[in-house]
């Protein structure tokens, strides 16, 4: 049994789901403060994308992110299979009034399966978007900006992206400090401190996301 | 040691120096081989602190045990309830406790009528108690020391209580219900829950097995054993309204009873003095109020100018705090019998409060204003929580209404020092028997008593019983086993086929209201024999007007309750002749005929001085007396001023 | 009779009623008249249920025993909360007061598929029981046990384990989750024996069999929406669930 035990467990897949859900939180957050170059012009935001991509290393951090990804829906998905089967009648009502429960926690798998749409869609769109090319002191260099303001160009995708990263704020909202309570930080001292962290990322990352489209369509 | 039944009422107690004879008995008793303990198989009803401490601990010796309880788990019987605590003469707060002082205080608190061998055996084990539930994680009351703390309870001038808050029942009966989880795992005990007595099977006399319904499908079968313990707990359910659970029951012993085991003292009834009084006819059950809150809460009615008045704005000069008046020595820590009458004459003087004027105050002001709100709150937080639930009153700003309601029973089948009673085989503990409480039980010695003959009397005298009788093999398929069954399923049977016009409940409300009225809190020889007479009535228009609805072999509670009720039809009966046969007062037992000019109760020592125990027969009953002897103690008149 | 501040109310019931295990269940209504604010929900069902004899239909099953609050025999879930609508509290301790003259009321069984319905309100919890089998205890026989005293307890600790012993095992917990998860439950015994010398003992076997046990019984897993801290009626606290997987982990590496 011992740890291979563990990771069949309920507890030790909802591990599973925390770590996982954690260092993709970690990876929104860098992604959204990079993205912040967008603010600073379009050869700022180019020359960084630039030098991601042309790390040789990228491809292992892409293979990462992946696997990070792929473990973090399949277990979620098993898990919520298992505890939809552990309670297969609903209930008539719904808690309304001292016992009720905040929304967000309990529709975590639809934040989810919006999320993973969103990201098919923005990788489609954006990774293996139409290829533009700026030139900056003789570098050739892949003009995301350029794809970016015309895809945001359109106001149904700009409302579109705003709607996922509202889900995905409310998905790391409660999932961060969801993730620290399942590892175990959860004591009277770190409560309100998990709380906020988990809160702050949520915020920064969906505000984050969601300025760089508005700010686009309004001023681009 | 003979089979035959023990009609003649021994006690079996060793003779000679009282404080050794426990030890002296277990060095004389016979005892079972390891080796062949898995071969004896013990069936335990009852799975509270009595029954669920000695099944565990009887499992742990190796005996094949099958333990039965009605309710869907063994952690929900009703020693759960219990709040205050544990009494234990551990002497830790250096008050000059000791062995002794706690049997004597529990003999004297029982009026002198209960049997010393047995309370100094009670005494003697009450350290071991706490030992054995520390050890198991129970989670008493500590100092900041990490030593344990005590608190005071009544009828006692030492702190022995042991507590964890106001749920010390509950934390007793876990750490007795994981004991017995230990064993259930360990294959040696089989736990059968849902699961009613309704017959004991007796086959040439000796208690062979018993015979259940199965609650959730109806099934009537049989179990067969070497020996019957019976934890089944006491019957003040019979009064209808009680701080019992609604599913306690006397059944169970009844049919031992109506199958030749003798019933002791029936009409020892504790009535205790602070529970939620009733608020109207649909009251279902009362609600006590642990007796630590009269540590600090002091009881009181207003004087006759201030009657009717908001408590709030009565001022102390025009409060009557009638236990500190009467008894100075004791004041509100009076034992629960007297605290309980007073409450009652109070009452009974037009002197009541609350809409119904059947009410006393329970005040908490001095306390909060020498304590702090926050300390009160620390020691009786959640007593206070539950009494705003069901009062929807505040007790921190207004005083608690308090009133008597019959709490504990006293009484029970008649065993001897080995706890067996006279049906051989059949051994009976905690509340279920009669033995060690007398006419009235001190506050925090039920935990006691109970625990203490589930971990250390029975594991003993029943492998002395085992290891001394010769016992033939019987199984399931034995004709006495058959009869039970036809019998039980008979009983069942008449029962659906009444379709009368009332519920059970209706009886039931009525027996509880003549049992109430006539063999409550002070009873009269006038009182007694219109008991006497309403209550076959009663019992005759039950067989034929009842109605007991839906199937048999489904859960169904009409016909769980159906057939206790009929049961206590009659247990209410021989309760209120017992009453009139005890021409005294004593503990909780209180005749109108019999009191001291202070209204106090008023002992016969000359002709009273012994056991009533009541053979069930075709005539009836028959009364058989169990004379007490008392060499240590000497029957004094029982003080608290 | 009648207390100080009694009115009388009619409540309109929908009732969850279901003839065994396994079989259809549906909701039927009832209308219950002349009630008094001040009886408990449970006196209310009491009264339904001898309306329901008197006029020859069968009655409603629900499970109470001490209605006091601390057996924790009784388990319906009201208007969507486990125990009604109040918190830190009991059915057996909620009073027709908490409800207004007139008003609807739905009643159903505690939900999960580790609680099988056994009949109308009434569910089987043994699961419960399976679990505290497989390690909710000390592994002490009777007899031989030191003096209570030789083991002093620091007081927070003491106090820490009793607040996570105060569990009934009614189930509320399991019910109010979407999940059905035991976590609340299982944690407390765990808590309640971890924060004891007595227990610590035992701590890592304990915790493997009372886990493993708890997932083949079938409850869900913990997603942290604290709907069991909500509707516990002795208010234990989710701290309880980081502690046992912390616990969990850290005796799933040192298993042998």
């Amino acid at each position: 049994m011992g740890i291979f035990g563990f990771i069949k467990s309920s507890i030790g897949q909802k591990y599973v789901v925390a770590t996982t859900g954690l260092l993709f939180a970690l990876f929104v957050l860098s992604h959204v403060l990079g993205n912040f170059l967008i603010f600073v012009g379009p050869e700022a935001y180019n020359m960084y994308s630039y030098k991601l991509i042309s790390n040789p290393f990228i491809i292992v951090a892409e293979i990462g992110l992946v696997v990070l990804f792929v473990v973090h829906l399949a277990v979620a998905i098993k898990l919520t299979a298992s505890n939809m089967v552990a309670r297969p009648d609903k209930y008539a009502l719904q808690a309304k009034g001292k016992k009720k429960t905040d929304p967000v926690t309990k529709a975590m798998w639809i934040q989810g399966a919006v999320i993973f749409i969103f990201m098919v869609s923005h990788l489609i769109t954006f990774k293996y978007g139409t290829y533009y090319t700026a030139e900056y002191d003789g570098l050739v260099v892949r003009d995301l900006y350029k794809l970016m303001v015309e895809v945001f160009a359109s106001p149904l995708f700009v409302v579109g992206y705003v709607l996922c990263m509202v889900m995905l704020g409310l998905h790391l909202s409660h999932g961060i400090q969801s993730a620290l309570k399942t590892f175990g930080f959860n004591h009277p001292q770190y409560e309100a401190k998990v709380r906020t962290v988990g809160l702050g990322v949520a915020l920064i990352v969906s505000l984050g996301f969601i300025a760089q489209p508005v700010y686009i369509f309004f001023f681009q | 040691m003979s089979i035959k039944p023990n009609t003649e009422l021994k006690s079996n107690a060793p003779s000679g120096d009282l404080q050794t004879k426990w030890q002296r008995h277990r060095f004389e008793m016979k005892r079972v081989n390891p080796a062949n303990k898995r071969k004896f198989n013990v069936i335990v009803v009852g799975t509270g602190l009595a029954g669920g401490a000695a099944a565990a601990t009887l499992g742990e010796l190796g005996y094949n045990v099958k333990s039965f309880c009605v309710q869907d788990s063994a952690r929900r019987a009703h020693s759960i309830a219990a709040q205050g605590g544990i009494n234990a003469a551990k002497n830790y707060p250096n008050d000059g406790d000791s062995v002794y002082n706690l049997f004597y205080d529990t003999i004297k608190g029982g009026d002198y009528r209960s049997r010393e061998s047995n309370v100094h055996r009670l005494a003697e084990v009450s350290n071991n108690i706490i030992d054995q539930c520390v050890a198991q994680g129970v989670p008493f009351a500590r100092e900041y020391g990490g030593l344990l703390d005590n608190r005071s309870f009544g009828g006692a001038q030492v702190s022995r209580t042991f507590y964890a808050r106001g749920q010390t029942g509950q934390q007793l009966l876990l750490g007795a219900y994981s004991a017995l989880m230990r064993q259930v795992n360990k294959g040696t005990v089989k736990m059968y829950t849902r699961y009613e007595m309704l017959d004991l099977v007796t086959v040439d006399g000796v208690a062979r097995g018993i015979t259940t319904r199965n609650l959730v499908n109806g099934e009537v079968e049989s179990f067969a054993a070497d020996a019957v313990v019976l934890a089944t707990g006491g019957y003040g359910n019979l009064f209808f309204l009680s701080t019992n659970a609604m599913g306690s029951n006397a059944t169970a012993a009844w049919r031992c009873h109506k199958k030749g085991a003798f019933f002791a003292n029936p009409c020892y009834t504790q009535i205790h003095p602070t529970c939620i009084p009733v608020s109207g006819d649909y009251q279902s059950k009362l609600t006590l109020m642990s007796e630590s809150l009269r540590n600090d809460g002091r009881v009181w009615v207003p004087k006759e100018s201030s009657k009717g008045k908001n408590p709030v704005d009565i001022p102390e000069s025009e409060r009557d705090y009638y236990l500190e008046r009467i008894y100075p020595s004791f004041g509100n820590l009076v034992p629960r019998d007297v605290a309980s009458r007073q409450a009652k004459f109070r009452v009974d003087e037009n002197n009541g409060v609350g809409a119904t004027g059947v009410a006393v105050y329970l005040d908490f002001k001095e306390a909060i204003g020498r304590l702090g709100k926050d300390a009160v709150s620390a020691k009786y937080g959640n007593l206070f929580q539950m009494y705003e639930k069901i009062s929807g009153e505040n007790p921190y700003e207004t005083p608690m209404k308090i009133f008597p309601a019959v709490h504990y029973t006293m009484g029970g089948l008649w065993v001897d020092y080995n706890l067996q009673s006279t049906i051989p085989g059949l051994h009976v503990l905690g509340e279920a028997n009669f033995s060690d409480h007398g006419a009235n039980r001190l506050g925090a010695s039920a935990l006691m008593q109970g625990l203490a003959d589930g971990y250390f009397v029975i594991p003993y005298t029943l492998g002395h019983y085992l290891g001394s009788t010769a016992l033939a093999p019987v199984d399931e398929n034995h004709d006495a086993f058959k009869a039970s069954v036809m019998a039980v399923k008979a009983q069942e049977e008449k029962l659906f086929n009444i379709k009368g016009e009332k519920t059970v409940d209706d009886f039931h409300r009525q027996l509880g209201k003549i049992m109430w009225e006539n063999v409550g809190m002070s009873r009269s020889k006038e009182t007694l024999t219109k008991a006497i007479e309403e209550i076959p009535k009663l019992k005759e228009e039950f067989w034929q007007n009842v109605r007991v609805p839906d199937d048999r072999n489904v859960k169904n509670a009409e016909i769980e309750k159906a057939g206790r009720v009929a049961d206590f039809l009659e247990l209410g009966e021989l309760m209120a002749r017992d009453a009139l046969e005890r021409e005294e007062s004593c503990g909780g037992h209180f005749r109108e005929e019999h009191q001291t000019p202070e209204n106090e109760a008023k002992r016969d020592d000359e002709n009273f001085c012994h056991v009533g125990a009541w053979e069930h027969n075709s005539a009836g009953w028959t009364r058989h007396q169990e004379e007490l002897e008392f060499e240590n103690v000497k029957l004094v008149t029982r003080s608290y001023k | 009779m009648g207390n100080d501040n009694s009115t009388e109310m009619t409540i309109h019931l929908k009732i969850w009623k279901q003839d065994g295990p396994g079989k259809k269940g549906e909701f039927i209504s009832h209308e219950a008249k002349g009630l008094s604010s001040e009886m408990s929900f449970l006196e209310m069902l009491d009264v339904v249920n001898e309306d329901l004899v008197r006029l020859n239909q069968r009655p409603i099953e629900f499970d109470h025993d001490c209605r006091e609050g601390i057996c924790g025999t009784c388990s319906m879930v009201i208007n969507g909360e486990a125990h009604g609508p109040d918190k830190e509290i009991t059915t057996c301790q909620l009073h027709m007061r908490k409800f207004k003259d007139g008003d609807t009321i739905t009643v159903e069984p505690f939900r999960a598929k580790a609680f099988p319905i056994i009949r109308d309100l009434v569910v089987d919890r043994s699961s419960f029981d399976r679990v505290i089998e497989s390690g909710g205890y000390v592994s002490v026989n009777t007899g031989g046990a030191q003096d209570a005293n030789s083991l002093p307890i620091n007081k927070p600790d003491s106090d820490l384990a009793f607040e996570a012993a105060t569990c009934i095992g009614c189930g509320a917990c399991v019910a109010s989750c979407k999940n059905a998860s035991a976590s609340l439950f299982v944690s407390a015994k765990l808590a309640h024996l971890s924060f004891l010398p007595q227990g610590k003992i035992e701590q890592d076997a304990r915790t493997l069999a009372m886990v493993r046990q708890m997932d083949t019984e079938g409850f869900g897993a913990c997603t942290n929406t604290e709907a069991c801290e909500a509707a516990c009626p002795k208010g234990i606290s989710v701290e309880n669930i980081s502690r046992m997987n912390r616990q969990f982990l850290k005796a799933s590496i040192k298993e042998r």
